[in-house]
């Protein structure tokens, strides 16, 4: 038994399946896969599959990873081309590779945020980036109070550990770097939400989670 | 490909992936290539309609050919209505993301009356005219089929045509025509005077009925060529009919997520409540071989890890032993697991008990349907307390401690004992557990009797029968509740309101349209959801549209009565109705097919064979 890490990108239609449907999906593709999976001894026999950090519905990324336990001695090439045309429509496997990180030490997030607006882009950016200057940036939050949720006021700068604007032809591309991980964790929807609400024209937005970084900077692989 | 409108509502909506198409296996096609665009729709939500095996039969035999492109439509929940009526999006099928007015031929699975709004609200979001009349151009056809085509008079002025019987046999039959009639620019009536001739066809327009002044039916005219009796189709050999290689597989949890096999149509039983067990008539059994094959390469093509064996009544398959040793000879290796709904008590053998213990353990879940002898004699459930008690036993000592009853409250003849009667029967289930030696060691039982109210429900015995009030079922929940003095018995009940409204529509006439449209028009649509059911609404229709629901549910009819539904032919003779339904009344049980045919004529449609007689011969 060995344990790989399985690389996936998750665009388009698929950023519509959540967390928990997309955990059978590939148990699904894996078994379709016909790939040796390693099995729980238990009552109750089942395969050993983790997900590094769940993705927020409606997002799409092109960093996901899967950690599964296997058997056999299939090499990670043979993984990937078993795996690789058995993936439902939307997921594409990029890699499979040997874990080196623990999922445990994520502690950041790369997101680019695309604003597609009707009029001028320009106005856009300039509005991100006043907001983005200013010392405070107030947003709700829901957390947890014990077993209730709650409405928390947070400051994003605080959070915002790097961003860049740029203009992507008719697009205002907004990259930034957040808490991602399982002490914290700050969604980019807040921030792009917060931008949609206050900018006068109608924008929509759609996020794309790029990378994800450890305490250190360093990319989780 | 849904469109870039519907892209900007998916975030607003709970659980988009309903709408977006693109699953596992769903078919793709170019639709400049096809000569024909159907529909396939599904009057529910999108969990529910996606677990329902006629819809991948049905879509995967369509797009076997190559001059048909299948798609699928389900019911948008009130949420994403609301997002598309705002926007003005029509409704669009999950494959191409087309609006439903582009197809050729819309067809929708009657499953059940209470979808029959959802039906008009579904032909609304897509523009489509609710009433057949409404819409003159040759397409979109509307089609219906399922088992409430049995009786789809409530639904005859919405509809163009109804496929009667097994729609495996008729699809292909329906397209040709339609095929035939677009290359040659006929006319809609030209369209409908031909397919009445196909056989299990109905086109409700090519009838007229006729009243009598106390409201009862006088007359069925049929117009033109339309034949006057309608005979539904049936597949003769399940094992060269088509089926399905590859389910479609969601990415959202739908109810049942698992490879689905039917192991026999029809049913050898004669429950006399039991409409499927009738109207699926004759018994054809699929071979294990078959079955085996086709499930082997299910699992393969979806990564299900999960078989369910489907059927009316599972354990009468007469080779599911055999079934059962061929199935676990890969599925224990591939750790795919085996449930087997639908159990008899009477014929739960030990060795199936064992080949159960092999597989995940799930609950146990039986009906006895009536909690007195007399009761299930009168209803030919034909099956004894000491059977059940005994497979109580046997489920007790082979480890299980949950059992779940299903019975039915309001059956003909039942009396406040019969009531009582049911949680005595609960109690004895209960006490068979503790005066066990072999039960499992530091856990309690728990007995879950539900209960349903009986619908009286055409094509059967029961088809002439008042049905109980809403007061007077009301009356008996609460007797039920008063003899449960445990709880290790608990009970769950079914709306009796909800039951009320499905028995008009089972047994409803023509009349009835305006009342669904009404209904509609002011809000009810998903009326089997409890938070969607408008009761006041309904009310409210009935008497605007001065009809009395209590005709259809609260009277008895005489057997000489017209039905509504007596123009349409399931093969069951309405004299082996008649005798069944006597006997009824002197609870006298009939015993099952295999044991001796009891003459209700379904073989007659099948050429003569029935599965159940060849068994009685040999």
């Amino acid at each position: 038994m060995r344990c790989v890490r399985v690389w996936f990108k998750k665009m388009g239609m698929s950023r519509y399946v959540s967390h928990l449907d997309l955990m059978r999906a590939m148990t699904r593709a894996v078994r379709r896969a016909k790939i040796p999976l390693w099995y729980t001894e238990g009552f109750n026999p089942h395969p050993y599959i983790t997900f590094a950090l769940p993705l927020s519905l409606g997002m799409e990324s092109l960093c996901e990873s899967m950690d599964m336990r296997i058997e056999g001695d299939s090499t990670n090439e043979e993984i990937f081309l078993m795996l690789k045309s058995s993936m439902p429509p939307g997921i594409e496997i990029t890699d499979v590779k040997d874990p080196v990180h623990d999922p445990k030490k994520i502690t950041f997030g790369e997101f680019d945020i695309f604003f597609d607006c009707e009029k001028g882009t320009d106005e856009l950016v300039s509005l991100i980036a006043e907001m983005l200057n200013s010392d405070e940036l107030i947003v709700q939050k829901l957390g947890k109070k014990g077993r209730h949720k709650v409405l928390k006021d947070i400051n994003l700068i605080e959070f915002i550990k790097e961003y860049k604007i740029g203009k992507l032809g008719d697009r205002v591309k907004l990259t930034v770097i957040l808490p991602a991980g399982s002490t914290t964790n700050v969604n980019p929807s807040l921030l792009a939400d917060e931008i949609q609400k206050r900018y006068a024209e109608a924008v929509t937005y759609s996020i794309v989670r790029k990378q994800l970084l450890l305490e250190n900077a360093e990319r989780f692989e | 490909m849904i469109s870039k409108e519907v892209e900007k509502i998916l975030p607003l909506v709970q659980k988009p992936g309903r709408y977006t198409g693109g699953e596992l296996n769903s078919v793709v096609k170019d639709k400049s290539k096809v000569d024909l665009r159907y529909a396939f729709c599904f009057p529910d939500s999108y969990e529910i309609g996606m677990s329902h095996l006629g819809i991948k039969i049905l879509y995967s035999g369509a797009n076997a050919r190559e001059d048909v492109w299948c798609e699928r439509v389900f019911a948008p929940w009130h949420d994403m209505e609301k997002e598309m009526r705002e926007r003005n999006i029509p409704l669009y099928a999950l494959e191409s993301g087309d609006p439903l007015s582009e197809f050729d031929l819309i067809g929708f699975t009657l499953q059940y009356e209470l979808s029959y709004t959802n039906v008009l609200n579904m032909l609304d979001l897509a523009g489509i005219p609710v009433r057949a009349k409404d819409r003159t151009a040759l397409t979109p056809i509307v089609v219906g089929g399922g088992p409430c085509v049995c009786n789809p008079e409530p639904m005859a002025d919405f509809f163009d045509i109804f496929s009667l019987g097994d729609g495996e046999e008729i699809s292909d039959e329906i397209f040709d025509l339609l095929i035939d009639c677009k290359k040659n620019g006929s006319t809609k009536a030209e369209f409908l005077e031909k397919a009445a001739q196909i056989k299990g066809v109905y086109v409700p327009s090519l009838y007229d009925i006729e009243y009598n002044e106390d409201g009862t039916i006088g007359k069925v005219v049929p117009k033109g060529a339309a034949p006057e009796k309608v005979t539904k189709r049936v597949v003769a050999d399940l094992d060269k009919v088509h089926y399905p290689e590859k389910f479609i597989v969601p990415f959202v949890e739908v109810v049942h997520d698992r490879v689905v096999h039917e192991i026999l149509r029809g049913c050898i039983r004669g429950c006399r409540f039991c409409q499927a067990g009738f109207i699926y008539r004759p018994i054809r059994e699929k071979s294990a071989d078959t079955i085996n094959t086709q499930c082997r390469r299910l699992c393969e093509s979806t990564g299900y890890d999960e078989i369910s064996l489907s059927s009316l009544s599972t354990s009468d398959y007469t080779h599911l032993e055999e079934l059962m040793e061929k199935l676990l000879e890969w599925t224990e290796k591939d750790k795919v697991n085996i449930a087997l709904p639908s159990l008899r008590v009477d014929n739960f053998s030990e060795k199936l008990m064992g080949y159960l213990s092999r597989v995940r353990r799930s609950g146990l879940t039986f009906a006895p349907e009536a909690g007195t002898q007399r009761l299930r004699d009168a209803i030919n459930k034909n099956v004894t307390e000491e059977e059940m008690l005994s497979t109580a036993r046997k489920s007790f000592s082979g480890g299980w401690t949950a059992v779940k009853l299903y019975f039915m409250l309001g059956l003909p003849t039942e009396t406040y004992d019969d009531v009582a009667g049911i949680a005595e029967l609960a109690q004895k289930v209960v006490n068979e557990f503790y005066n066990n030696p072999d039960r499992p060691k530091g856990k309690g039982v728990q007995v879950s009797i539900s209960v349903a109210s009986f619908v009286p429900k055409p094509f059967t015995p029961f088809q002439w029968e008042a049905q109980d009030t809403i007061d007077e079922l009301i009356r008996k929940q609460e007797h039920l509740l008063s003899n449960v003095r445990t709880k290790k018995i608990s009970v769950s009940y079914h709306k009796v309101n909800i039951s009320f409204l499905e028995g008009v529509f089972a047994r409803g006439d023509r009349r009835l349209c305006d009342v669904v449209e009404y209904a509609w028009r002011h809000g009810c649509k998903f009326d089997s959801w409890d938070d969607s059911f408008l009761f006041d609404v309904w009310l409210e229709a009935f008497e605007k549209c001065g009809i009395d629901p209590l005709f259809y549910t609260s009277r008895k009819r005489d057997y000489e009565e017209i039905l509504p539904w007596d123009h349409l032919d399931y093969g069951i003779r309405k004299q082996f109705l008649i005798k069944e339904s006597k006997k009824a009344y002197e609870s006298e049980t009939t015993p099952h097919c295999r044991i001796q045919c009891a003459g209700c004529g379904s073989n007659m449609i099948n050429g003569g064979k029935c599965d159940a007689l060849c068994q009685s011969m040999v």
